[in-house]
C-alpha cells in the first residue's frame, strides 16, 4: 500500500531503529496482495461468497470512517450528516444506469466528483458556525436530502426504485462489487494519507486545536475547512454510488439514515479520531462484531442499543480510540502507525 | 383569506407544545452547553410511559405528566451523574455533549424498540378527536388543551427561573459560569438539576405529543431535528428566543404544509435554519459570542 512511500516512522516507541520502513511496508503490501487475491478462492470453490460480502462490506466503511475522518477527526469538526452523500452517490449511479444505461462501476467516480461539488457550497453555510451549530445544520442537511428525494417522482420517490443486476452467473456476481470496494476503500486511506501528512493537514489539525490562534497564524482556515468537507464527501459519495447498484434498488429511507452516519462517526470514534489507520481498525472492528451482535443478540433493536452502549463506553473510558490510546501508552504496532 | 387563518390557528397551537420541548433543550444548553441530541428520545420515553399508563390503568395522558415529570426527572438527574460529570474537563467538551448524547439517543431507542415493538403508537382520549367551533373557525381539542397546558408549565418555569432563588441561580449560570460559581453558586448542583428539569420538560411534551400524532421508536430523529433547528434559529440559550422561534416556525410550517403539501412542512424548519445561518448565524436572539 501506498503508506510505504510516506516518511519514517518517527521513533518514538524507543526500540531498536533500523529502517522502520521496510518490514511495514511488505507486510502492507503483502496484506493488498493478499486481499487481491482472495477472490481466487470463491473462483475455485464458490463457497466464500458470505466472505466476499462481509469483505466488501468492510471496505465500503473503511472508505467512508476514512472520508469523515478528514473533517471530523483532523478538522474536528462533527458531521451527523455524512450520510446524505452515500444516497446522493446512490441516486446519481442509479439515476444514470436507469436513464442513460451507463453503468455504476464508471459512474460511481462521477458521483463521488458531484459530491464534491455539492459539498462545497454545502460546506460554504454549514461552516459560518462552529461545534454545536454546525452539527445541527449536517444533521438538517441529511434530513433535508432525504426529504427532496422522497418527493422527486422522476427517481421513485418515497418508494425508490430497483435496478438491474450485472449480468453474471452467482458464482462471480460479487467480484467486481468486492474489487470496487477494495479500490475506494485503498483510495480514501491513502487521500486520508496523504492529506495528513500535507499542508493541509497540518492547517486542519492547527484549526482542531485552536480555530483562531490558527487564523492568527495566517492559515486561511476558511478554504481549508471547506475543502476538507468537499474532500470527506467524496469517497463517501463513491461508496454510495457502488453500493446502490449492489443492492439493486435504491430508496431514501435505506439511503439517509442518521444510523448510517452514526456507523460511520462510531468507526471512526472507536478506532481513533485524528488518526490514519484508526478509521480502518474502527470499521473492521465495528463491522465484525456488528456481525456477531446480530447472530447473538437477533434483534436490530437490541443491536441499536449495544452500538450507542459501546459508543458511550468508548467516549467516557477511551476518547482517543483504540490507536490513538495504544499510541499513548506506546503500544502501537509499527505496522498501524501511519501518522 | 379564512382557509388561511384556520391554518395559522392550527399551527399556533402546535407552537405551544414546541415551545415546550425547546425549552428543555434551550435551559439544558444554556446552563451547561450541552447539546442534547438525546432530547427528543426522552420526549419518547415519556411518550410511551404516557402510552403505557393510558392503555393499561387508563390514566389521561395529561394526567401522566404528574407521573411522568417526576420519573424523567429522575432519569436525566441519574444520567448526568452516571455520564456528563466524567467529561466535564474534556479538552473537546462540546463536541463530546454532543457525540454521547447521539449514543444515549441510540441506546433509548434500541430500549424502546425492544420493549414496546416498532408498532405506531398513540394514546386516545376523547378530546383527541374532537374540536370546538369558533365562529368560521374550529380547534381540535386535543390541541386546545395541549397549548393550555403548554403555557401553563412555560410559566411555571418562567416563574420559577425569574423567583426562586435556585431559578436565579439558574439564570446566573446561563450568563456566566464562572461568575456564578465566583459568587458562591453551587454550579455542578445547579447542572444536575438543570438536566434534571430540562428531561422533565421533555417527558411533559412527549405526554402532550401522545394524543396529537403518532409516534415510534425512530420518530425522535425528526423531532430533534426540527427542535435543533429551532434552538438555532431562537439564538442558542435564549428562551425567549426559543419560544417566539416555536411559535413563528410551526405557524410556517402549518401554512407550508397547506399550501405545498405535508411531506413538506418538515423542510420549513430546515430551510429556516439554512437562511438564518446565511443571513444571521447568531440566531434571532442570540449574541455574536454564544456561536
Amino acid at each position: 500500500m501506498a503508506e510505504a512511500r510516506g516518511p519514517r516512522a518517527t521513533d518514538r516507541t524507543g526500540k531498536p531503529s533500523g529502517d522502520p520502513r521496510a518490514p511495514r511496508a511488505l507486510a502492507l503490501m503483502g496484506l493488498v496482495l493478499a486481499l487481491l487475491a482472495f477472490p481466487l478462492l470463491q473462483l475455485a470453490t464458490g463457497g466464500f461468497n458470505y466472505w466476499m460480502h462481509m469483505m466488501l462490506y468492510a471496505f465500503m466503511y473503511i472508505a467512508m470512517a476514512s472520508s469523515w475522518n478528514i473533517m471530523g477527526g483532523y478538522a474536528g469538526y462533527i458531521s451527523l450528516g455524512h450520510s446524505a452523500f452515500y444516497g446522493i452517490g446512490g441516486y446519481v449511479t442509479g439515476g444514470l444506469m436507469t436513464f442513460l444505461g451507463i453503468s455504476p462501476f464508471l459512474s460511481a467516480p462521477l458521483a463521488g466528483v458531484l459530491c464534491f461539488a455539492i459539498g462545497l457550497p454545502v460546506g460554504l453555510i454549514a461552516l459560518r458556525t462552529r461545534g454545536p451549530a454546525f452539527i445541527i445544520s449536517t444533521i438538517a442537511l441529511l434530513i433535508l436530502a432525504k426529504l427532496a428525494l422522497d418527493n422527486i417522482e422522476s427517481l421513485g420517490g418515497a418508494d425508490g426504485m430497483s435496478l438491474p443486476l450485472p449480468e453474471l452467473p452467482a458464482k462471480t456476481l460479487k467480484i467486481p462489487f468486492y474489487y470496487a470496494m477494495l479500490a475506494i476503500a485503498i483510495a480514501a486511506v491513502y487521500t486520508s494519507y496523504r492529506i495528513r501528512h500535507s499542508k493541509l493537514g497540518l492547517g486542519l489539525r492547527a484549526i482542531a486545536e485552536d480555530e483562531i490562534k490558527a487564523e492568527a497564524a495566517g492559515i486561511p482556515t476558511r478554504l481549508y475547512k471547506i475543502v476538507a468537507f468537499a474532500a470527506s464527501a467524496l469517497f463517501i459519495g463513491v461508496a454510495g454510488g457502488v453500493w446502490g447498484y449492489y443492492l439493486t434498488y435504491l430508496r431514501p429511507t435505506i439511503f439517509f439514515q442518521i444510523l448510517t452516519s452514526a456507523e460511520i462517526v462510531l468507526m471512526a470514534i472507536v478506532g481513533g479520531r485524528g488518526t490514519v489507520a484508526g478509521p480502518v481498525i474502527g470499521a473492521i472492528v465495528l463491522v465484525g462484531t456488528d456481525e456477531l451482535l446480530v447472530a447473538k443478540l437477533g434483534s436490530t433493536e437490541l443491536n441499536l442499543a449495544a452500538k450507542g452502549a459501546l459508543m458511550l463506553a468508548v467516549l467516557v473510558f477511551f476518547p482517543e480510540g483504540i490507536v490513538g490510546t495504544l499510541n499513548a501508552r506506546r503500544r502501537l504496532p509499527r505496522i498501524l502507525d501511519w501518522g | 383569506m379564512i382557509d388561511l387563518l384556520q391554518v395559522m390557528i392550527l399551527g399556533a397551537t402546535l407552537g405551544g407544545v414546541y415551545a415546550v420541548m425547546a425549552a428543555g433543550l434551550t435551559l439544558v444548553f444554556g446552563v451547561m452547553r450541552i447539546v442534547n441530541i438525546a432530547h427528543a428520545a426522552f420526549m419518547l420515553l415519556g411518550a410511551y410511559l404516557s402510552f403505557w399508563l393510558f392503555t393499561r390503568f387508563h390514566v389521561d395522558p395529561i394526567a401522566s405528566i404528574v407521573i411522568v415529570m417526576p420519573a424523567l426527572f429522575v432519569v436525566g438527574v441519574a444520567v448526568y451523574k452516571l455520564l456528563f460529570t466524567r467529561i466535564v474537563d474534556s479538552p473537546r467538551y462540546a463536541e463530546m455533549t454532543v457525540l454521547l448524547t447521539f449514543a444515549l439517543a441510540l441506546v433509548i431507542e434500541g430500549v424502546i424498540g425492544f420493549v414496546a415493538t416498532g408498532t405506531y403508537r398513540t394514546t386516545t382520549p376523547d378530546y383527541a378527536s374532537d374540536a370546538i367551533d369558533l365562529g368560521p373557525f374550529y380547534v381540535p381539542t386535543g390541541q386546545l388543551y395541549a397549548t393550555v397546558l403548554s403555557f401553563v408549565l412555560l410559566g411555571a418555569l418562567l416563574a420559577f427561573l425569574r423567583f426562586t432563588r435556585t431559578g436565579r441561580a439558574i439564570r446566573a449560570t446561563m450568563q456566566n459560569r464562572a461568575a456564578a460559581q465566583l459568587v458562591g453558586v453551587n454550579v455542578e448542583r445547579i447542572s444536575t438539576l438543570t438536566f434534571g428539569i430540562g428531561i422533565a420538560l421533555a417527558g411533559a411534551s412527549g405526554s402532550l405529543m401522545s394524543f396529537l400524532l403518532t409516534f415510534f421508536p425512530s420518530k425522535h430523529w425528526q423531532w430533534i431535528a426540527s427542535l435543533l433547528a429551532l434552538i438555532v434559529l431562537g439564538g442558542m440559550g435564549s428562551l425567549a428566543g426559543t419560544i417566539v422561534a416555536a411559535m413563528l416556525l410551526s405557524i410556517a410550517a402549518a401554512v407550508v404544509s397547506d399550501a405545498v403539501g405535508p411531506t413538506w412542512s418538515p423542510a420549513t424548519f430546515f430551510l429556516a435554519l439554512f437562511v438564518i445561518l446565511m443571513v444571521r448565524p447568531q440566531g434571532l436572539f442570540g449574541k455574536k459570542a454564544e456561536m
